[in-house]
């Protein structure tokens, strides 16, 4: 069981972390966002903040897949397992970039 | 004992009743996977005449052959059973009928559950057949957008036979999960680790998991639009505080997984087949395995490039439009990594080769049109139109049908037992390539001229009638072809030659038994100590059969099988599973009533079959189990095992695990679809938020408390060999709270007011409903504990009532919590 | 974009037909090794990453431009959907309503807000813009501009029902004069 949460977790937390911030987006854009008185900048911060967040959880999760203490006892399950690590940061970094570098709301 | 007499033995034991009402009543994974098989492909042929009726009507400019009423159901129809009724069931019932044999195992992990799912799927589907026939099918798109679905825009009954139908179907989509991901993890050959797992168990493992995860907010979807329509509660109307889009994403949710929950069972079957038709050993075995479980995962974060149109801010498309291409990257891995396997090996042409290669050249085109669609520009012009039509028929024909038509050639003989002597196959595979491509290949530049999908006839002067044409003959074509493959499989598997075992020298254990396969699978049960066991030692299926291996004394006269420890594959217990019954088929019918009661409006059906559905499931799980404790028994090679029914996660434990997953994304989803409605709907906030006396949050808090402590105290009750009786009893006091605290949220709200009122009834049903089912888990226990079944060794069932209670306590304060948050902040 | 994939596809298709050409190479896991790092991390990795982020940029890129960003000279105008027509309104000329025919000048950009009435539909002038969803309760906005006077056929492209084959508009873009007229006409 720990085997299957090694390979399922980073790409688990890349799904969430994914949804959280088109949540958070959805929110931003949203008229209840304005309604509590906050302006763009600021959701672009706050989103921006979220993407950091979760590459600093993808970067610890693969420094604890790769740790003597977290990793799998079998050698194919550590590769599996660190390849999978990796795509979940990759996938973090490339899927949440436009919080910077496309125009939000319109 | 010679082998023949324990094949005779173990027929005895794993074998159906004897005539037509042995198919009722088996349990059997070859009898079930087999009839899952025939099902699909009969509503793949109604599918496929659908296909042609369309195809039909568009031939020639301003056809009168079937007039807007009944062309939508047929296009709607088409594609509701080719994705519901023909797509998922046939890599289920493939993967039921080959995977216990791959694993070395003897059935799948709940035998009852398989026929159950079975029924569920046959009778669902009679639903949507009757209303085809009947000419009340759906008729809005099989994506069903409301308010086009809903009241509004289809007042008769039509939507209602999806909504239900297809629902009734899921049942068997899950229930096949449960049984795939619990049968791969426990059921296996001792010695089979994760890395020693035939590729395809991997692949179906990843694809159990997706329909799981991917299947319940269609499910959740499904039930809000069924509660709209019969009762008014109006998630998807504006007017009262709903949103239309809602439903496009929980639909889509689901719809895009579906894409990948469909490709990876062929995936899986190339990964299968490829290396052995190159004579040699998959390439990259470990990085398949990571892009097919990246595949997967990602594959949950693309449902909004259905909706690129919808009106969404450039920034969330963005989101998407990355995330969609990055799902290409571990698709081009597979891709790369099998022809990196080709170039290993030495290639032979053999009909399951051809049509990998027809795989290939289709399924890459429809990949790349894919990305194209993907890029947010280029798809606000291509959305709807038939570009999209063209790139989802080569994505689901190549990168489905064709691979599992490899499939199906490469495990013929092991179905019929016959060596393949009459060469239709050929020219089937030329009429249907070609037929396929000269379909859809032109309907892309059609999409272009701008040909929109779902129109019921096309002009004179638009500049499509050349490409319909075309299009429609050569559908006619692929139709002729693929009705030879029929041909060609019924006769092959009736007048042909018997044929040797192993035919293609592969390696995995599906081919280390006699063919056709006997109903116990094998006869005893090997060590395995690589991924391709056959080519470690030939002699193996004599040695099987000889009962070298283990459990294969067949004297118990039970049915014996074994599971293992999940990562390393130690035997780790004794499993007797239960014999043939017509419990599944009457449970299946009754479930049916809760549906049919819904789609005629014959309210009264609906809790008489609940009660009907909770006796039944207190009959099927209180024939489980023993009055005694046992000794650890011999399975063979001096190996002593403890029964599963004395282990304190039993495989049944697992099963609710992974049933709870999928129940906690549905619960998920009906969060989600809370705030995004509070968030997105125009018209919140609703007139007035429910402000909670105290009795609601007490009742739950006092009731989380009780269930929680209650059934540890019953627990450790039980592990001193002392009652479990006044934990059950506080458990049960905790789950009568827990229903009365969601009972209050009813009495102070109206069901139909607003969207917000009809979600709260949503949410406060789901902890009702969820407090009921522990309360009797409850009751059933203690009874069982009465009767003698339980001790401080075998308490794995107070182990699962555990696991569920534990998950109604949790989803209870999170969903009260939620309801009751607004009301208690304003 | 059409270039690219038919030479992905050729390359794909090359690559098979070379795998039954040659015998079987080396074997052992040396060979096996050197095997993944060309195909699986060559290839299936680097290659693929390589050609879906530049094209994930470019299509941003577009996507970017073509967002309906204030400016001085935008003219609003107004799109409602039902089955199976359509209602134009202008901000120019408020109280003014057309059916089934939208009026706009050619050569300035155009915003247009389209929502239903009832079910959802899609807004789509194919030789205009891409397509945008009218949907009950929301008012999307989609940027259009006519280079040169005339009509322009335009469809509703979201199923929505019984006539949706039948769903049609028109767009008519006027030069200035005719514009400007086309605004009187309305105030008189």
């Amino acid at each position: 069981m720990t085997d299957i949460l090694r390979i399922s977790v980073p790409l688990t937390a890349w799904l969430v972390a994914f949804s959280a911030v088109y949540g958070l987006h959805g929110l931003v854009c949203s008229d209840r966002w304005v309604a509590a008185g906050l302006d763009l900048a600021v959701g672009r911060a706050a989103m921006a903040a979220a993407w950091i967040v979760a590459i600093a959880l993808q970067v610890a999760l693969l420094l604890a897949l790769r740790s003597p203490r977290f990793a799998s006892p079998s050698a194919f399950m550590r590769g599996v397992s660190l390849t999978l690590s990796v795509t979940a940061l990759v996938a973090t970094l490339w899927t949440l970039m436009p919080v910077v570098t496309t125009s939000a709301c319109l | 004992m010679n082998a023949l007499r324990r094949h005779r033995a173990l027929e005895r034991i794993w074998g159906p009743r004897p005539g037509w009402r042995g198919k009722l009543t088996t349990v059997n994974n070859n009898d079930i996977g087999l009839m899952f098989l025939f099902l699909a492909v009969t509503f793949f042929v109604i599918g496929g005449i659908l296909a042609m009726l369309i195809r039909a009507q568009l031939a020639t400019p301003r056809s009168v052959f079937m007039g807007p009423d009944i062309y939508n159901q047929v296009f709607t129809m088409h594609g509701v059973i080719m994705m519901f009724l023909f797509a998922i069931p046939l890599f289920e019932g493939l993967t039921v009928y080959l995977l216990p044999k791959m694993l070395g195992t003897r059935d799948l992990a709940f035998p009852r559950l398989s026929a159950f799912g079975f029924w569920c799927y046959a009778f669902g589907g009679s639903l949507l057949i009757f209303a085809l026939l009947a000419g009340i099918a759906p008729d809005s798109g099989w994506f069903m957008y409301p308010p086009l679905s809903s009241t509004l825009g289809s007042p008769g009954i039509n939507p209602d036979f999806w909504l239900l139908g297809i629902t009734f179907v899921e049942i068997s989509a899950i229930s096949a999960s449960v049984e795939i991901v619990v049968t791969v993890l426990l059921y296996r050959a001792p010695g089979m680790s994760l890395d020693k797992l035939p590729i395809f168990a991997w692949y179906m493992l990843i694809v159990a998991v997706m329909i799981l995860t991917g299947f319940p907010p269609l499910i959740l979807g499904s039930i809000l639009l069924e509660l709209e329509r019969a009762f008014g509660m109006p998630f998807f109307q504006v007017d009262a505080g709903g949103d239309s889009l809602l439903w496009q994403h929980l639909f889509w949710l689901f719809g895009h997984p579906e894409v990948y929950i469909i490709f990876l069972p062929a995936a899986g079957v190339i990964s299968t087949v490829l290396p052995v038709m190159a004579r040699t050993t998959l390439l990259g075995y470990g990085w398949i395995v990571a892009a097919a479980i990246s595949l997967g995962v990602l594959s949950f974060g693309i449902w909004v490039h259905h909706m690129y149109a919808t009106g969404i801010p450039h920034m969330g498309l963005a989101f998407f439009s990355a995330a969609s291409t990055l799902v290409a990257v571990p698709t081009g891995v597979q891709i790369f990594a099998w022809i990196g396997t080709l170039w290993k090996g030495r290639p032979e042409m053999h009909m399951p080769m051809l049509w990998i290669l027809s795989f290939f050249a289709t399924f890459v085109m429809g990949g790349l049109t894919g990305v194209m669609v993907a890029v947010v520009p280029f798809d606000w012009q291509s959305h709807d139109t038939y570009f999209v039509v063209a790139h989802l028929h080569y994505v689901l024909v190549g990168g489905f049908v064709f691979p599992m038509l490899a499939g199906l050639y490469y495990w013929l003989p092991h179905f019929t037992g016959r060596k393949r002597f009459f060469k239709l196959g050929k020219t089937a595979f030329w009429l249907v390539f070609f037929g396929f491509h000269g379909t859809f290949l032109l309907l892309h530049w059609a999409g272009l001229l701008g040909m929109r999908r779902r129109i019921d006839h096309i002009e004179n002067g638009s500049g499509w009638e050349l490409i319909n044409l075309l299009a429609s003959i050569s559908g006619f074509v692929m139709a002729i072809g693929f009705a030879l493959v029929l041909i060609d499989v019924v006769v092959n598997a009736v007048v042909a030659v018997r044929g040797r075992r192993n035919p293609w020298h592969a390696g995995t254990l599906e081919w280390a038994m006699p063919a056709p396969s006997a109903s116990y699978n094998i006869a005893s049960i090997p060590e395995v100590r690589s991924r391709n066991p056959l080519y470690d030692d030939p002699e193996l299926p004599v040695r099987i059969a000889r009962g070298e291996g283990y459990l294969g004394d067949p004297s118990s006269g039970l049915r014996e099988i074994l599971t293992v420890e999940i990562a390393s594959g130690r035997p780790s217990s004794l499993v007797i599973f239960p014999t043939n019954t017509a419990l599944p088929i009457v449970m299946a019918f009754v479930t049916g009533g809760l549906f049919v009661g819904m789609l005629i409006k014959a309210y009264w059906l609906v809790p008489l079959s609940i009660l009907g559905v909770t006796a039944l499931a207190v009959w099927w799980a209180w024939s489980l189990g023993s009055r005694r404790d046992q000794e650890p028994q011999p399975v063979g090679h001096g190996l002593v095992l403890p029964l599963a029914s004395e282990a304190k996660r039993p495989p049944g434990w697992w099963g609710s695990l992974f049933l709870l997953i999928a129940n906690g994304v549905f619960f998920g989803s009906l969060l989600f679809g809370y705030a995004f409605l509070w968030t997105v709907a125009p018209n919140w906030p609703p007139p007035a938020w429910l402000k909670p006396d105290l009795t609601g949050p007490l009742l739950a808090l006092g009731g989380a408390t009780l269930s929680w402590r209650g059934i540890r105290v019953a627990d450790r009750g039980l592990r001193r060999n002392g009652g479990p009786w006044l934990g059950l009893l506080l458990s049960l006091a905790g789950s009568v709270a827990l229903a009365s605290a969601a009972v209050t949220i009813f009495m102070r709200t109206t069901h139909d007011a607003h969207a917000y009122d009809a979600t709260l009834w949503v949410i406060a049903g789901y902890v009702l409903f969820h407090a009921t089912i522990v309360g009797l888990m409850t009751v059933f226990l203690a009874l069982r504990a009465a009767a003698g079944y339980l001790s401080a060794r075998r308490i794995g069932e107070a182990r699962v009532v555990r696991l569920w209670t534990d998950y109604a306590v949790v989803t209870a304060l999170l969903g009260l919590g939620a309801a009751w948050l607004p009301g208690v902040l304003t | 974009m059409l270039a690219g994939a038919t030479a992905i596809f050729l390359l794909v298709l090359v690559l098979l037909l070379l795998a039954f050409r040659r015998g079987g190479g080396p074997s052992g896991s040396e060979a096996d090794a050197r095997r993944e790092r060309v195909w699986i991390q060559g290839l299936g990795l680097g290659f693929s990453l390589t050609v879906l982020a530049a094209l994930t940029a470019y299509g941003l890129y577009v996507g970017e431009r073509l967002l309906p960003r204030p400016g001085p000279d935008v003219v609003t105008v107004r799109a409602e959907g039902r089955q199976w027509a359509w209602s134009f309104g202008y901000a120019d000329a408020p109280g003014r309503s057309t059916e089934n025919i939208l009026h706009i000048p050619a050569g300035r950009p155009v915003d247009v807000e389209i929502t239903s009435a009832d079910v959802i539909h899609s807004f789509w002038v194919p030789r205009l813009a891409g397509k945008l969803d009218a949907i009950p309760g929301h008012v999307n906005v989609l940027r259009i501009e006519a280079d040169a006077p005339g009509d322009y056929a335009g469809v509703g492209a979201e199923f929505n029902g019984r006539d949706y084959t039948k769903h049609r508009f028109t767009v008519r873009a006027h030069d200035e004069a005719a514009w400007n007229a086309f605004l009187q006409e309305e105030m008189q």
